[in-house]
């Protein structure tokens, strides 16, 4: 029987005020033990601020923060049980590896042989035995970043606090990064508040999101809930969505809205949970889920609410190599349908002004509000 | 010939002459430090004598200690106020901080005679604090301690201040924070700040000369009492002194500085 996890961390009501400025505005969320939750967001929304109103490194304007049921308001730093990893990773540049994670624990007179234990423990973990004895300036960055984490993980903490550890790393190093944390995170168990800007790292890194913008928390979900169903363009915009379409629901069929396009035509997409009729604005269908039939018979008899199809014109081919991008101009309509094909399925055999039958199971498109 | 050749050749023949006019007069001194004769001021052979009899004069050794103990000590103390300015004109936001922060180089700008004037009399005048030790040693924290915000300050500019976010989120208070991760990361300029103090207030003779009083002679004003006597070769020796004291303490604070970049 699986038991529901307990609650980590719980946020009401945060707000935080710069100079006028509000930075955080009225955030509500909980954590869950042991889960790897994200704050995702373009620069400025509030969620590095957010974290740092968490690690106590900024106070709250209103609201409470609570880790593991206490209200840690205001606590200072050194008295919240959470750690941080830095961007900056921040390293003690005059101590070796083995002192800086060892600093937490000095700090709280854990006795010399305890904290030799301990910390060759997390050196282990994160890959870096043989190093301890190196000073920051001699590491490289994937290395710093290990040691960073040790130092944070080493105390034990109910969360662990990461401020877009991995924005200073280069592709590869980073893709790398998140196997290990995964990785790490598991092992360990321990709760993480990760903060990034980027939709891939969130998506294959995170057990849920919160995606923010301009202070405000606009949607909060598993990985597939906010790829698969944005709740509103901003969200289908952010996470990289390129077919989004504007319209108003004009009824209701079952589970689905029929949506009147700006463009003209109408659809149906499937109606969103807690949704009305009135909020829908638009709707997103995302290029991996498009067919492409250059062949134009038979497509004539079908059910709009099984599947949507529209007959259009190839604008333009972009070749990428592994697969080309497709913009397809629909007929007796304003929309642009942006897809892609992969090499294979390309052969040649679509070109620029050719006439195609663009479809897609209506079930796959996804309504948003605004 | 091209002109842009000729152009670098004059620059190059200004900065010789340049340094020639530097370096010169000081390497005469230290030669003749060295020399046989009796006025010091020609060539004739090689001796050490001189240092013998510096070494045994006791108006010299007098006012080498006095002016040994007041460096030191000013080293010391100018260094700690120093450092603690710099951190408060650094961290703190309050009324004023801009022009409290430029007026802080004052000591420095300001023509030394008119700062030891205005020392004597608010010594004398306002404060009453007797002439001799306390008033050289105050005078000498004065216009030192600006060398040290000074350095410092720029130290800080380069600092990351995340090691103390760091520091304070792995459960040190900020007291903790300082002296576990600040202190040893300024360290290297707060040494610099130090090797470079102690010439200033070794060499200084203007401010001190004001503010001495009677009977307090430290080694810069014993030359300038000497030179009544005309030339003689124990005023090389100690010039001599006070050269190799300078580029030491100038050697030694280039030496923490590198080492901070390095970092």
């Amino acid at each position: 029987m699986m038991s529901t996890p307990k609650t980590c961390m719980e946020i009401k009501n945060i707000t935080k005020r710069f100079q006028g400025v509000v930075a955080v505005n009225d955030v509500s969320l909980e954590i869950k033990e042991g889960e790897i939750f994200s704050f995702l967001g373009p620069s400025g929304c509030g969620k590095t601020t957010l974290l740092r109103l968490v690690a106590g490194l900024e106070i709250i304007d209103q609201g409470d923060i609570l880790i593991h049921e206490e209200i840690v308001n205001n606590l200072p730093p050194y008295k919240r049980d959470c750690s941080t990893v830095f961007q900056q990773l921040a390293l003690f540049p005059h101590m070796k590896v083995f002192d800086n994670i060892a600093y937490g624990l000095v700090e709280r007179k854990v006795s010399k042989d305890e904290i030799k234990e301990r910390v060759f423990e997390k050196i282990e973990l994160v890959n870096l035995s043989g190093l301890e004895d190196r000073y920051p300036h001699q590491l490289s960055g994937g290395q710093k970043q290990r040691v960073a984490l040790a130092r944070s993980l080493v105390l034990e903490p109910a969360i662990l606090l990461l401020d877009e550890p991995l924005a200073a790393l280069d592709r590869k190093l980073r893709k790398e990064m998140q196997v290990e944390l995964k990785r790490i995170q598991r092992e360990v168990g321990t709760t993480f508040l990760n903060v990034t800007h980027d939709q891939k790292e969130a998506l294959s890194l995170s057990d849920r999101i919160a995606i923010m913008s301009a202070g405000k928390l606009i949607q909060i979900g598993t990985p597939t809930e906010i790829y698969e169903k944005p709740k509103t363009r901003f969200v289908a915009s952010f996470m990289g969505a390129s077919n989004i379409f504007h319209g108003k629901a004009i009824s209701q069929k079952g589970e689905m809205f029929e949506l009147k396009m700006e463009g003209g035509g109408t659809i149906y997409v499937p109606a969103p949970e807690d949704s009305e009729m009135n909020d829908i604005s638009g709707f997103t269908i995302h290029p991996e889920m498009i067919e492409i039939t250059p062949d134009l018979t038979g497509i004539e008899s079908n059910d709009p609410l099984e599947e949507t199809v529209f007959l259009g014109t190839v604008k333009e081919v972009f070749y990428q190599g592994d697969y080309s991008e497709l913009s397809i101009t629909l007929d007796n309509s304003d929309m642009v349908i942006s897809t892609f094909l992969t090499r294979k399925e390309m052969l040649d055999s679509v070109v620029e002004n050719q006439k195609v039958a663009v479809s897609w199971k209506s079930s796959f498109s996804n309504a948003f509000s605004d | 010939m091209n002109w842009e050749k000729m152009v670098t050749k004059l620059l190059n023949t200004v900065i010789g002459i340049f340094y020639i006019f530097l370096w010169t007069p000081l390497i005469i001194v230290i030669v003749f430090s060295f020399s046989t004769h009796k006025y010091g001021s020609k060539w004739e052979g090689f001796t050490t004598k001189w240092y013998g009899k510096l070494i045994a004069n006791e108006a010299v050794q007098d006012a080498l200690i006095r002016s040994l103990i007041i460096a030191v000590i000013t080293m010391i103390a100018a260094t700690i106020i120093g450092t603690i300015t710099a951190y408060g004109l650094y961290k703190f936001q309050f009324k004023g901080k801009p022009f409290l922060r430029t007026s802080i180089l004052l000591p420095l700008v300001f023509p030394s005679v008119i700062t030891g004037a205005a020392l004597l009399v608010f010594f004398t005048r306002i404060l009453h604090i007797p002439l001799g030790y306390p008033s050289i040693i105050i005078a000498h924290i004065v216009f030192c301690s600006p060398l040290a915000v000074f350095i410092i300050l720029g130290r800080m500019q380069r600092m990351d201040w995340t090691l103390e976010e760091a520091s304070m989120d792995l459960g040190a208070t900020r007291f903790k924070t300082f002296k576990r991760v600040t202190l040893p990361v300024l360290l290297p300029g707060i040494m610099a700040s130090a090797m470079l103090i102690f010439p200033w207030s070794f060499d200084d003779f203007v401010i001190t000369y004001f503010v001495a009083g009677v009977g307090s002679t430290t080694l810069p004003i014993y030359v300038y009492s000497q030179l009544r006597f005309g030339t003689s070769p124990i005023l090389n020796t100690i010039a001599t002194l006070f050269v190799v004291v300078t580029i030491i303490g100038f050697f030694a604070s280039h030496f923490f500085q590198k080492l901070d970049i390095r970092k």
